[in-house]
């Protein structure tokens, strides 16, 4: 099972993951994640007490897809995109927002939890997120060596024989 | 094409198999599937519609495991081949990094390969991506086919300057398949370690 690593480098993500851990213990989130646009996570969270979560690489990609499509469709209507989905279940929502231009901060909480709070809580932490996201895009390229390029290849070789 | 993750010590890349209509993209990611052993892969998601024609895209992620400290991850995409959905086709190619072209040996879908082919020109260039800069490797599917065309036949249709690797493949019985996704994995590595 591929989660994301927990281990994260660099002080700007350690206050991407504490941004979004207090957003769950101010909301009563059960899950949240950072998810790039192309469906990668970021970053990701989860309450104490919530059950364990679902494949989030499976999340995370249905997500970007779906805004994708979203900001598709709110092309032909003549919007640049739509910023935030709402999709409400019985027992659960889940909650996406726009954060800038490259990620996308998804939400997932119980019907016990009033949608308003969620949104207004997040509303407070996404301009506090795109500011670290915008911050990261002027640290320079990393340059990878000839040895990566090798080393991932015996990976390769491992894997696919 | 932002693959790497810097910050968090992670490199993604996208890989993205394209090609008309039931030529075998779905069949390739399902043998990868069932042979990658457990731990080294996540789920595999299909929006596919009830008789398993893909509607949206087929996903499935890779983990390659850690280099030099970067943690390096393959995911895997499908799009759905029938001329009609481009919309989505379309989007699905945002930020690949790499391209499998499955083209199919049955004589009748030599023009489809051939179309296909050059949707996927014209899609890449309004992402503003020029040919030249993906990977793309060749998948000639179903030579097991009893009137399967010679390959060389269809790659002077898909590719008529032999510019690109090509694999021959029954993808329904895995051959050919891990070859091509190999392939196409060592190319966009390397272009990740050359100097920008």
């Amino acid at each position: 099972m591929i989660e994301p690593s927990l281990a994260l480098y660099g002080e700007a993500y350690a206050r991407v993951d504490a941004l979004i851990q207090e957003l769950l213990d101010a909301a009563g989130v059960r899950y949240g994640l950072l998810v790039d646009r192309k469906g990668f996570v970021l970053s990701h969270k989860e309450a104490l007490w919530a059950p364990r979560p679902p494949a989030l690489d499976s999340v995370a990609t249905l997500v970007a897809s779906n805004a994708a499509a979203t900001a598709a469709l709110a092309n032909m209507l003549g919007e640049r995109t739509f910023s935030e989905q709402i999709h409400q279940g019985e027992n659960g929502t889940l909650y996406v927002e726009s954060v800038g231009d490259q990620a996308l901060l998804t939400l997932i909480f119980d019907s016990s939890v009033p949608l308003g709070k969620v949104k207004v809580y997040s509303k407070k932490t996404v301009p506090q997120l795109a500011a670290i996201l915008d911050e990261l895009k002027d640290l320079p390229e990393i340059q990878l060596d000839s040895d990566f390029s090798a080393g991932a290849t015996s990976l390769l070789d491992d894997l696919l024989g | 094409m932002s693959t790497i993750n810097f910050a968090a010590r992670e490199i993604n890349c996208k890989i993205v198999y394209y090609g008309p209509g039931m030529s075998g993209k779905t069949t390739n990611l399902k043998q990868v599937f069932s042979k990658v052993p457990g731990h080294l892969r996540g789920e595999m998601v299909s929006l596919a519609t009830e008789d398993e024609r893909t509607l949206f895209f087929d996903f499935l992620p890779l983990d390659l495991g850690s280099v030099q400290g970067f943690k390096t991850r393959f995911h895997l995409y499908t799009v759905p081949g029938q001329v009609f959905y481009n919309a989505s086709r379309k989007l699905i190619l945002r930020g690949v990094d790499g391209i499998v072209f499955v083209a199919d040996s049955a004589p009748n879908r030599l023009r489809a390969n051939a179309e296909s082919m050059r949707n996927l020109r014209e899609n890449l260039a309004e992402h503003g991506i020029n040919v030249r800069d993906v990977p793309i490797v060749l998948q000639i599917n179903k030579r097991d086919l009893p009137d399967a065309l010679p390959a060389s036949m269809i790659r002077a249709v898909i590719d008529p300057r032999g510019e690109l690797q090509l694999f021959e493949a029954m993808a329904d019985k895995g051959v050919g398949v891990f070859e091509t996704l190999k392939t196409v994995s060592r190319l966009v590595l390397e272009r990740l370690s050359q100097t920008k």
